[in-house]
Order: C-alpha cells, then structure tokens, then sequence
C-alpha cells in the first residue's frame, strides 16, 4: 500500500513543482480595478484593446479631441470609438471623455468583449506565458526561449559591424578585398612595364639611327692609328658625351660594334677593336664581370672574348670554375680564346663535371690551338674531375695526338671502366697495336659495355692472341650483341679462322651474322 | 650612273655597303626586308641587286626567284653568314647569281666584285 502511495504522490510532486517553475507571479485579475491597473502597467496585451462608447450622441454634438477618438455612429444611437490597443492611455483617454459619461468596452481580436472574458483572456495568455509581465525580470531559461520566439528577426548590428564579429565573413571580404588590389596592382604593374618597354624599344632604335651614320662615316674616313689617337672633343663630336654617358646607349652602340666586329673581315675589324677601347667600352665589359646577375656576367665574358680584351684574362680566370654552367663554360673558352700563354692546366682544376656541349665547345677551340701553342693537355690526364680527364683522352683520339699514346698505355691499367671504354676508343682510332694486350684483358671483363667497346677495338689492333680469345668467347654464347661484334673482329682479324668458326658453329643467330658480314652492301650497316 | 640595290636587315651592314659603294659612284637603293626588295625590284629601274639571305618576310633566295622572274638581265651579289651552308651556296648558284660573297666580308673587297660583275 505504501508503495502504491509513494509511486503516486511522488510523480505527483514532481509535475507541481514543475508547473510552479514554468508559471509565472501572476497577480490577481479577477478584481477589475487590479485588472484595470494590470492593462494600464502592461501597456499592451496581444490581441486585446478597448473601445469607448457615448450613449446618445451624435457626431455633431461637441466632444473634447474627436478627431482622437475617430467615433462612428452606432445603429443604435450613440458613438463609438475606434479600437485603442495602447492601454496605457487608458486613463488618460477616459479623463477626456469624462464630462460626457464614456462607457467602455473590451475587444479581443476585434470582437467585443465582456469585462470577465478580458480578464480570462488576459490570466489564460499569462498562464501560458504568451506575455511577459512587464517588470517581472527573473524568468526561467524557458520563458527566455519562448519570448525569444515570438520576437520578430532584428538584426543584431548594421551590416558594417556585423563584418568585424563574423571572423569567416571578415576574412571572405579581406581575401575578395586583396584580390580585388592585386588584380589592380597588376594591371598597373603591367601599364608601366609597358610602357617602360615602349619606352626602351623606341630610344634603342634612336640609338640605333644616331650611332650608324657616324660610326659608318668613322669606319671608312679614319684609318687605325687615327681611331686610336682620338681625343675626346673629336669623340664628343662623333657621340656626344651626354649620350654615351647614358647606360642604354653603351648597351646599344657594344651590340653594334660586336655585331659589325662579327660580319666584318680585314682592317675594320681592327678599327672595331680600337674604337670599343677608345670610347672605354672595355670598361662597361668588365664592369659586367662584377654584376651579381649570372647573364650580365656571361655578356661581359662575351663582349670580353668578341672584342679581345687581353687586359680583362685575369678577371675572367676567376670565372673559370663558377657554379653558373654559362659563365663557367663563356668563360673557359673566352681564355682559350684569348690568352697566348693559357694552357689546359687550369682545366685540370675544375670540380665541374664537363658536358658534352662543353666539351664540343672547347674541342672547337683547342683544335685551332694545340699547333700555335703548348697547351699541356697531359695535365688533363692528372686531374681529379673524371670528365675532364675523359675529355683529356678524347682530345687525344679525335686531334690524333698519337704522341699521348704512351702515357695512355700507362694510366689505361688502374682507370676506372669508363676510362677504359674512352682509352680503347682511342687505341681503335689511333690503331694503337702495342695496346692489344690490355684491349685482350678487357675483353674478359665483366663490365658488357668495356666488352664491347674492347671487342670492337680488338678488329682493329688485335694480334694473335686475340684470335683465340675471340673464339672461345664466342663459343660461350654470348648475347646477340657482342655475339655480332666478336664474329666482325674475328673476320677482320683472320679470315679463316672466322670462316672455320662459323661453318662449325651452325646455330642460327651465328649464320644470321655471318651471312650479313659477307654481304658487301650490309657489311657495314 | 649605275644604280644598286641593297636588300639587308642589318642597319649597320647595309649601311657599310652604302656608303664604300657611294664612295665608288654608284646610286644606291637601300631597303630592309624581303617585301620591300620585291617592291623595289618591280618598281625601279636598276643594274644590281646585293641581298641578304636570311631575311623578315621574304628570304634572299625567294628574292633571287622574284628577281629572275622581272628583271632576268640584273645580275645580283648574295650577302649572307650562311656561306657555309653548301646547300645555300648551290641553291643560288643555280639560280644564276653572279656571286657569293660570305660574312664576315669586306666591304673593299665587296666594291671590287660589283665593279668586276657590273663590268661583266
């Protein structure tokens, strides 16, 4: 019994308390004074105003602040007021009419309304919290919530304000506001460059018209010693010294000269060389050498090499080992170039591999050289760089220096194999037959690629020997490759013998390649 | 007074030839493009044509076809850098130039061949 009681009462309990939280103080509406006092505090209740009515009156008749008012006439006799919804001003509006007797009555939603119905409207909106009490300030979370949801949408703050406290919107507008002065940025960066361009294409080909007739008229009207001996009033007569002042100019007038220097033989040449030092463009040359832009370095090194500025070897030597491949490269063959007393020596130096473009460009110049000069190319040989000495032993075969052969024979045993390959190569080419020995080792070498360059060089330098290595390698199978380089050596070296192998050996890839030895139009395709 | 034609785009080098030809009396027609040496080839009377070969617009050998085409009887003088191209050289040999002149040159020796081919 008890248990049934406590499951009871103790929900019971739970649901009053629940229901004291949720409601609020309400006062006593049931007296109409408390009532009146209630609407007038409250100002304005939803759904609720109040109408006041004269009994047999006419509109005609004299009525304090009609016009306030706004009374129509009733069937029935009399006027009545429009609605008013601001309670407040009930007093006020009653005192008005007072002389002419008001009645007055309550409308709940446009419908007239008994005095007791107003006030259970009024209690029923209080109960369910559908009105807040004015000067009732401690409301539960709930009555926050539900008046929060009868209030209409207001924005907080103005658009502006609303940027700075909505970070995501803030950094939208910052973004859309930085590309918007970027855009512009570089639309002006790009006007200006522009017009900078024009600018510059326009007074290069000015230059261009001043510097062509005085430099033709000079050419032509002075001899050499006469251009060397220039004083500078004669110059300043030629180009002004305020326009060869002008760095643009300079730029213009050493293209000129260079570009002359290039497609001129004979005495102008040596007019074109004189005149670049007399109006000290030499100057600008090497001044190009101290720029800290790679490409202003490699124009210096040019205009250096083009315009044979002897004076400037020493600064140009600094170049010869720079990271930059260009200076590196503009600068080792400007040196070759110029210097009568340069020699290989300071390639041998190089920590740079060298490449193949390199390479070929240096081989153009040494080609001219190694006859008017001692070039030490032995110290190639020496260096600790691997490509310079492979270039070393190149230069060897393709200038035909046999006398370096000797000096091969002796650093071809303790190279790396990528030496070998270039130190048979050379052998081959130079047909080095004291060398068959050490190309015979090389044969048996592990490494395909030294095989077969030695298999290919054996053809040539082989001797006896050789023959038989031949043979037994070819007996061994090797791969259709070598198998085809081995049967051309064999055949050059002995005739027979490649006859008696290969009327032997009857696989098919060996009757394959013999078939196309003795074919006179295949043989060396 | 015999009248040349300069057809080159190097300012510079056209210029050279201009002025050593002048020197020597001649008149001298200077243009800077393969559409203006066509033009001038068609229009003017002239005793020899001196051209580039590697040119804007027109190359020297679409000249030497033009000139052959209009002016059959005007001997022209190739000046070019590609005197090593052998290719070049033959191509307009057997298109009836009178010489080859190969760069770097000079102009001395240039005024020498024009007084040798108008002479022809």
């Amino acid at each position: 019994m008890r248990k049934v009681l406590f499951f009871i009462l103790v929900p019971l309990f739970f649901v009053g308390t629940s229901n004291a939280i949720g409601q609020q103080n309400q006062p006593d509406l049931t007296d109409s004074v408390a009532f009146h006092d209630f609407l007038i505090k409250q100002n304005e209740v939803p759904g609720l105003s109040v109408r006041f009515i004269l009994e047999n009156k006419i509109l005609t008749d004299s009525i304090p602040a009609a016009s306030l008012f706004g009374f129509t006439e009733l069937t029935s006799g009399g006027l009545v007021s429009s609605a008013f919804s601001q309670l407040n001003q009930f007093t006020k509006l009653r005192d008005t009419l007072k002389l002419l007797n008001p009645k007055w009555e309550f409308l709940i939603f446009s419908q007239p309304s008994s005095l007791t119905a107003s006030q259970e409207y009024v209690a029923n909106l209080l109960r369910n919290g559908d009105i807040q009490i004015v000067g009732q300030s401690n409301l539960s979370s709930n009555d926050l919530i539900l008046l929060a949801s009868k209030l209409p949408y207001k924005p907080l703050a103005q658009y502006k304000f609303q940027v700075i406290s909505d970070y995501k919107l803030f950094v939208v507008t910052v973004i859309i506001v930085f590309f918007f002065v970027m855009a512009l940025l570089m639309i002006l960066f790009m006007l200006v460059f522009k017009a900078k361009k024009n600018k510059r294409e326009q007074l290069t080909k000015d230059y261009e018209f001043l510097i062509v007739g005085p430099l033709t008229n000079l050419l032509f009207e002075k001899e050499l010693d006469e251009i060397k001996k220039l004083s500078d009033a004669e110059i300043n007569d030629i180009f002004p010294a305020t326009l060869l002042s002008k760095a643009l100019f300079q730029h213009v007038l050493i293209d000129k000269i260079i570009g002359l220097n290039k497609k001129m033989k004979g005495d102008f040449k040596n007019k074109l060389k004189a005149l670049y030092q007399r109006l000290e463009l030499n100057k600008v040359s090497l001044g190009n050498l101290k720029s800290k832009q790679w490409d202003r370095v490699a124009t210096g090194l040019v205009q250096i090499n083009e315009m044979d500025l002897i004076e400037a070897l020493s600064e140009v030597k600094k170049f010869t080992n720079s990271p930059n491949f260009y200076v590196r490269s503009q600068a080792v063959g400007t040196l070759l170039n110029l210097s009568d007393k340069m020699d290989l020596v300071f390639l041998k130096d190089q920590t740079y591999p060298l490449s193949a473009w390199q390479q070929m460009n240096y081989l153009r110049i040494i080609k001219f050289l190694y006859q008017s000069k001692e070039l030490h190319m032995k110290s190639l040989f020496e260096s600790e760089n691997q490509s310079v000495r492979l270039f070393g032993y190149k230069l060897v075969r393709l200038i035909g220096l046999v006398d370096f052969l000797e000096d091969l024979g002796k650093l071809a045993p303790n190279a790396s194999d990528e030496e070998k390959i270039e130190i048979i190569k050379t052998y081959e080419v130079l047909g080095a037959h004291m060398q068959a020995d050490f190309v015979n080792d090389c044969l048996l070498s592990e490494n395909p690629k030294l095989q077969q360059a030695a298999a290919q060089a054996i053809g040539e330098i082989g001797n006896k020997e050789s023959v038989t290595i031949l043979e037994n390698l070819l007996k061994s199978q090797p791969e259709f490759r070598l198998k085809m380089i081995l049967l051309k050596s064999l055949q050059n070296l002995d005739s027979n013998q490649f006859e008696k192998f290969t009327s032997i050996q009857m696989d098919f890839d060996t009757q394959r390649i013999k078939r196309h030895l003795l074919d006179p139009l295949l043989r060396h395709v | 007074m015999k009248k040349i034609l300069i057809i080159e785009d190097d300012l510079l080098i056209s210029s050279m030839v201009q002025y050593r030809l002048k020197k020597d009396g001649y008149e001298t027609i200077l243009v800077q493009d393969g559409n203006e040496g066509i033009k001038a080839i068609e229009e003017e009377d002239i005793d020899l044509i001196i051209t580039d070969v590697m040119m804007p617009f027109k190359s020297g050998i679409e000249i030497i076809h033009h000139a052959r085409k209009f002016k059959p009887d005007v001997p022209i003088i190739v000046l070019s850098s590609l005197g090593a191209e052998e290719q070049i050289v033959l191509e307009a040999f057997n298109l009836g130039v009178a010489d080859f002149v190969p760069k770097p040159f000079n102009p001395n020796e240039l005024a020498v061949r024009v007084r040798r081919v108008l002479k022809l």
